[in-house]
């Protein structure tokens, strides 16, 4: 979105949005360094691990990864790699890193954020070998394309690009090779509630109708419509922070619904609490060791008010459908 | 793998051990010049290439330190002592890394092996007394240091000659004494977000120190016929919500008494507000305003969720030691007529407790991990009868029949306690035995929840609700340790 308008609330509002990829990455980075889960390239985008974070959110991006994770491994797994992953809004997410190192890369891994967002995502790539050094093995040539807001490879794309304007988005990754043949799978993480609600669907159907064999994984807020949810809403309105797409996070049919009426054919959501239920125990008691929590209430509160919700399409009937917990 | 000849496995071994060397020293070069990132990578492959070898996961274990990646430090520690369980390196990794994590009691129990294993050894023994010495000047796990008196911080500190400076604006003690005119002073100080001055910080300490001091464990109060006691719950750090209960409610008085059911610091953003606050009404009206501890009031709360990180940044960490003093002399129960029984947590691990008992509780100290101190700052009801493990881990859960035969053997009509966040404030539970009640509204500025408190007379001893609700307060960012989602949601 080249614009030479003056800063405008829209522009305030894309700009506290984009401050939230800060506090995701700053969290996530926070929560390895104890032992939550093991992300080592995390720190080669934010050096230090910063100031503590309370049990119950380590907990909930402990709960948030592990979910995330595990259904987009299933789907990996289901179209054994032969497959493309697009994530929409991935800030300085290290998906891609961590599939190479656990030898699970699908044919290409794009992600897709704000030219802010990812020109920084491209100089930390570029300036720390590690970040570097598995894009460069897995392309066939001795050079990258590289410009100020993309970065292509055979393997590995990050385009700058506003989410809101589909065509625009799909044109950007159809010029760096989007195969829409491939089964592809979307993932979305706190981003869809930042659009309005046609926007998002918009997105989703999208989707839809450009592969014939997908799945979406969209993790966001849900019961919001009660007071938690008021008191979240407000505090991010003081930080010019608007969930213009609220009105989609008010309950898990609704996250369901939103996929099964844009053209998707199956669709589940579950919140949060459910899913912590669902991880591997064994894994579960293990973090819950690691640091003491002195109030559940806010945890559960928390894990309430978030959700995984997942759908498919599956012309090439890969039993994408049975992709759960 | 059936059809390898032995020869040739033992040989690819050693050829994969020799590589994996050659890795290691390569690692150890980089970790000499402070390359930790490329030291990691290394070890690593020299896992890979032989993963059964100890020093390498000690040594990958101390990259991880370096780069304050504590919990990989821990477990590639524990991973070296799995590999070896001789390897002293792996447990002078696994205490450091136990520290880096607040963890002191797990990295001593390290420390004491390697001097049980090693009983000549000077520097084990060195070691062990240096992680003894930080552990107790950091007072983390005074449960350990169980032989040595410790030194009170009064001892040390000349208050006397403390100067307050001229520009120094604020409310100061008169004539050593705190009085109405220097409370509403430091309310409104505190309101504009303002610092008292630490000398006049200190003089409270050491004098309510004092007072705590003279109570017994278990304090018994009367109330007369026309008397009326207002019982607060958690606070939980949330000054501009305990101004507004005081504007509500009536500022404390002898002719308004109140009770502070413990958790006035931690979570919330001016945890040093309101404990100085409550503090100040303790000494201007001993007879008729109380606190009791709850469970946060000790360290390991406070280095968790925030009052510690408060105290050293608006003050100094010595005042966070003289704070820590003057908890551990916080009654831990309050018996109202005889008849009803207020303390933060709830009831006992094991039936057969009496009022005597809690009585004799030597509380200058931290809670032990278990028995009836423990549990009067830590346990929770439950619906069903019996008891259950507790959702804590720590204490237990315990049901409508266990309160009633404690009510029953000590001749009580119901409990008073708080603990657990509610959504109206307040809760009545075990048919109207177990009262729960939570005066943090809005709790960490994202539960939503309004706060209560109750009014008790002396005429009838039945409680009365009121309920409240957050009012706002300045945007600050919380310390540290605590949260909100305006800082940070799961965004």
């Amino acid at each position: 979105m080249a614009s030479r308008q003056p800063f405008t609330d829209t522009d305030t509002a894309d700009e506290a949005v984009r401050a939230t990829c800060d506090d995701a990455t700053v969290c996530k980075r926070f929560a390895t360094s104890k032992g939550y889960w093991k992300d080592p390239y995390i720190q080669y985008f934010v050096r230090s691990v910063g100031e503590r974070k309370a049990p119950e959110i380590n907990r909930g991006y402990y709960a948030r990864v592990q979910g995330v994770n595990r259904l987009l491994d299933a789907f990996l797994k289901k179209t054994q790699c032969e497959c493309q992953i697009i994530n929409l809004g991935a800030g300085l997410d290290t998906t891609f890193w961590r599939l190479k190192d656990d030898n699970l890369m699908p044919r290409k891994f794009f992600e897709v954020d704000f030219p802010t967002i990812v020109a920084r995502k491209i100089h930390y790539i570029k300036t720390k070998p590690p970040l570097s050094k598995p894009i460069i093995e897995t392309h066939s040539t001795d050079s990258l394309l590289l410009d100020a807001h993309s970065l292509d490879s055979d393997r590995y794309c990050i385009i700058g690009a506003d989410l809101r304007n589909v065509p625009d988005m799909e044109e950007k990754l159809k010029r760096f090779q989007l195969n829409t043949e491939l089964p592809t799978l979307v993932l979305t993480e706190c981003v869809l509630v930042y659009m309005t609600p046609s926007q998002s669907s918009g997105l989703i159907r999208w989707a839809a109708e450009t592969f014939h064999t997908a799945m979406f994984i969209n993790y966001e807020q849900v019961n919001m419509y009660d007071r938690f949810g008021q008191v979240m809403i407000e505090n991010l309105q003081r930080r010019q922070c608007a969930l213009a797409g609220v009105e989609t996070c008010q309950s898990l049919d609704l996250q369901k619904e939103r996929f099964l009426r844009s053209g998707w054919e199956n669709a589940n959501a579950l919140d949060m609490i459910t899913v912590y239920g669902v991880l591997p125990q064994d894994d579960v008691g293990r973090i819950e060791r690691l640091e003491f929590l002195d109030e559940r209430e806010l945890l559960q509160q928390l894990l309430q008010h978030y959700s995984i919700s997942w759908a498919t399409k599956d012309k090439l009937s890969l039993g994408l459908s049975q992709v759960s917990f | 793998m059936t059809h390898i000849p032995e020869v040739v496995t033992e040989e690819k071994m050693a050829e994969a051990a020799n590589e994996a060397e050659l890795l290691k020293e390569k690692a150890n070069k980089y970790f000499k010049e402070k390359d930790y990132e490329n030291a990691i990578k290394f070890y690593s492959e020299a896992l890979e290439l032989n993963p059964s070898n100890a020093i390498y996961y000690s040594n990958r274990s101390l990259a991880y330190l370096r780069t304050e990646c504590y919990g990989y430090a821990l477990a590639d520690a524990t991973k070296a002592l799995e590999v070896d369980k001789n390897y002293i390196k792996g447990y002078y990794r696994r205490a450091t890394s136990n520290m880096a994590l607040g963890k002191f009691k797990a990295a001593l129990k390290d420390y004491e092996t390697v001097v049980r294993v090693r009983p000549n050894d000077k520097d084990a023994k060195m070691k062990y007394q240096e992680c003894n010495k930080i552990v107790k000047q950091k007072a983390f796990e005074r449960a350990i240091a169980s032989d040595e008196t410790k030194k009170s911080v009064v001892d040390s500190l000349d208050i006397e000659n403390m100067t307050i400076e001229d520009d120094y604006a604020g409310p100061k003690l008169e004539d050593g004494k705190v009085t109405v005119s220097f409370m509403t002073d430091m309310m409104e100080w505190f309101k504009e977000q303002k610092k008292l001055h630490r000398k006049c910080a200190y003089q409270i300490l050491v004098q309510v120190k004092d007072v705590l001091s003279k109570l017994p464990s278990l304090v018994e109060v009367t109330l007369k016929e026309t008397d009326q006691l207002t019982i607060c719950g958690d606070t939980h750090g949330q000054y501009y919500d305990l101004l507004n209960i005081f504007k509500l409610n009536g500022l404390p008085s002898d002719a308004n008494p109140y009770l502070f059911n413990g958790d006035f610091v931690d979570r919330g953003s001016f945890s040093v507000e309101v404990i100085l606050t409550l503090f100040g009404f303790k000494l201007l009206y001993p007879d008729n305003f109380h606190l009791l501890r709850g469970n946060h009031e000790t360290d390991n709360m406070n280095q968790m969720y925030g009052f510690e990180g408060e105290v050293k940044a608006k003050y100094t960490a010595q005042m966070f030691q003289l704070f820590s003093e003057v908890f551990q002399w916080l009654p831990l129960a309050q018996c109202i007529n005889s008849k009803v029984l207020v303390m933060h947590g709830g009831l006992f691990s094991e039936d057969g407790v009496t009022l005597d008992d809690i009585r004799k509780i030597d509380r200058n100290r931290q809670p032990p991990d278990s028995g009836p101190m423990c549990d009067l700052l830590w346990s929770d009801p439950q619906p069903q009868n019996g008891r259950s493990v507790s959702k804590r881990g720590v204490s237990c859960q315990f049901g409508p029949d266990v309160t009633e035969r404690f009510l029953e053997q000590n001749k009580l009509d119901y409990i008073i306690r708080s603990h657990e966040v509610k959504a109206e404030g307040y809760e009545v539970t075990h048919s109207g035995k177990c009262i729960t009640v939570f005066s943090a509204p809005n709790y960490c500025d994202q539960m939503g929840n309004k706060g209560a408190y109750i009014h008790l007379r002396g005429s009838d001893l039945k409680p009365e609700f009121h309920q409240f609700t957050a009012v706002p307060h300045p945007n600050v960012k919380p310390m540290a340790y605590a949260n909100t989602l305006m800082q940070l949601g799961m965004m």
